[in-house]
């Protein structure tokens, strides 16, 4: 699958996490910032690469400003992020959620 | 389930980012609308299921309450509200103030750190100017938030999930509980308060003073005169209290001048209670400081005798040059005691007592208190013959029309104590007697038993007695 347009899903409260993300032409190319990007940054990028994996996107830049965000919240906001860049808000691909 | 989320909804996930992405389009709505000024988010942090209930409603509304005095109090004007109290993920307000954003953050993190709850508080502040760029607690030199359970920083705990919800809900269960508790401790200053009134009344034998045995030198009064003068006094201890409790300002004259205000109305109430006898005026002015200055420091946690003497001077510095200034324009017969023997002697009494931090109390009686023995009775006895020979007593000075009467005093407190004391048979006879002598000259102790009362109410607000 192909990001149409740019979408941003989350905010930037405390264990809240905000992604946007826009076409891209070179695999993921990560932009993220966090507090705790030293212990967590890794485990993030995974995250959302794998919620990406899920909808087939090859490429995409993906911005993260992470506020301490759980790891099922990051996942939540991953794919609201996506059905958003994919304009697919309305018809969800409930089987990955 | 505890007791603080009882009668709360449980919520979803969804629930949760839905609002927040919900709050964040308000906040940028709002910062679009008012694009000068301050956009100020106050919600609670509650993990769990449930985040919303009666007490927690109540805690926000409390909290907001207070954060928007603190404004106020630096001038800052409340441009915007919106009070959402029942939505199930939680209370919150959204305001719009005027001031710097640097200015209301650094308000905010103070009240995080201040109000009695403020650790379950998260208040959020941002601008149209400063768009993206949320400023931390440390970059303004604040510590970060701690954990509730571990007191470590609180946004790793969070990360790591270190502690599980039953352990995050019964720490703030018990935050809850020991904040309600330190309520009701300074609740008791009032009854504190009015129980001074009561135990000096009922010390007995007092020299020329009213107890339940004999009105001593006050013909015009008895014990019942002062329960009911104590009763009616009640009310203004509480309002003395609530002062110390919520003043915030730096300027402590300003705290005293709230205190003198309401000291006018308890004057009224104890002249009604007693029939236009003057029971307690001088235990209003000075057990009201006492009562307002405890207060004050008990909520920041910084009671100690040298704050309090330093709270009381701050609060009362303006008090000798304010009082005395117009004296000799007013009318002789409205001069108070203090007031004359100031003209005539230079003796500044209970006002000079206030404008020192009260010596006679924390230097002279709580410390003579603290180290006697015996009944309730002996202690309180001998500590106001220990007082009434190491203060000057405007009142024995005014009954006698002469300062010689301390001399006097000072040899007939020596020679009590000599016999023993309270706790002697010769020692009480030898009070009896002096009682009928001060009957006969008409004498009485009663600025010494103001300071006794004084004494007994730091007394029982140190858990010396």
């Amino acid at each position: 699958m192909e990001i149409k347009k740019t979408a941003i899903a989350g905010t930037l409260e405390s264990s809240d996490v905000q992604i946007m993300l826009s076409a891209g032409t070179n695999g993921f190319e990560f932009e993220l910032e966090s507090d705790v990007a030293k212990q967590f940054g890794d485990q993030i990028k995974e995250t959302i690469s794998n919620v990406l994996g899920m909808y087939d996107i090859k490429d995409a830049k993906i911005k993260v400003v992470d506020k301490g965000a759980l790891d099922l919240v990051i996942k939540a906001r991953a794919i609201a992020a996506v059905q958003r860049a994919l304009d697919i808000v309305d018809a969800p691909k409930w089987e990955v959620l | 389930m505890y007791g603080y989320l009882e009668g709360g909804i449980k919520v979803e996930l969804s629930d949760v980012l839905g609002i927040r992405e919900w709050r964040q389009n308000y906040q940028n709505n709002l910062e679009n609308q008012f694009p000068k000024n301050v956009v100020v988010s106050v919600k609670l942090n509650i993990p769990g299921e449930v985040k919303n209930s009666q007490v927690l409603k109540k805690i926000l509304l409390d909290g907001w309450m207070e954060l928007k005095s603190q404004f106020e109090e630096q001038n800052e004007q409340l441009l915007f509200l919106r009070l959402i109290l029942d939505r199930i993920t939680g209370p919150e307000a959204l305001a719009v103030l005027t001031g710097t954003i640097m200015e209301i953050k650094k308000q905010a993190i103070n009240f995080e750190e201040s109000f009695k709850l403020g650790r379950l508080f998260d208040v959020d502040v941002m601008s149209k100017d400063d768009k993206g760029y949320q400023l931390s607690r440390t970059q303004l030199g604040f510590e970060p938030r701690k954990c509730l359970v571990c007191n470590n920083n609180a946004k790793y705990c969070v990360k790591e999930q270190k502690h599980s919800i039953e352990e995050v809900q019964m720490a703030i269960s018990s935050y809850i509980k020991k904040s309600e508790q330190r309520e009701e401790i300074k609740f008791d200053l009032s009854q504190m308060a009015v129980s001074a009134l009561l135990y000096e009344v009922v010390t007995t034998p007092k020299p020329g003073l009213v107890d339940p045995a004999s009105s001593g030198s006050h013909q015009d009064m008895d014990v019942f005169t002062f329960i009911e003068s104590a009763q009616a006094l009640h009310p203004y201890f509480v309002a003395a209290q609530k002062i110390g409790n919520e003043f915030l300002g730096d300027n402590l004259s300003q705290m005293f001048n709230e205190l003198r205000r309401v000291g006018v109305i308890a004057e009224k109430r104890m002249y009604l209670a007693t029939n236009g006898i003057n029971t307690h005026k001088g235990a209003i002015f000075s057990l009201g400081i006492l009562v307002c200055a405890t207060a004050y420091l008990q909520k920041n946690e910084t009671f100690s005798r040298k704050e309090l003497a330093n709270t009381i001077i701050k609060m009362v510095r303006n008090l000798l040059e304010d009082d005395f200034q117009y004296l000799k324009q007013k009318p002789s017969e409205q001069l108070s005691a203090g007031e004359i023997q100031y003209l005539k002697y230079k003796k500044t009494g209970i006002r000079g007592e206030a404008v020192a931090g009260y010596p006679a109390v924390l230097k002279v009686g709580l410390p003579f208190l603290q180290k006697t023995t015996g009944s309730l009775n002996q202690r309180l006895v001998d500590t106001l013959m220990y007082i009434a020979a190491n203060v000057s007593d405007s009142n024995l000075i005014k009954r006698a029309g002469t300062v010689e009467v301390v001399d006097e005093i000072k040899k007939w407190s020596k020679a009590y104590f000599k016999k023993g004391g309270s706790k002697t048979v010769a020692g009480i006879n030898y009070l009896k007697e002096l009682d009928q002598l001060f009957i006969q000259r008409n004498l009485s102790l009663g600025g010494s038993a103001d300071l006794l009362i004084l004494t007994v109410f730091l007394g029982k607000v140190e858990g010396i007695i």
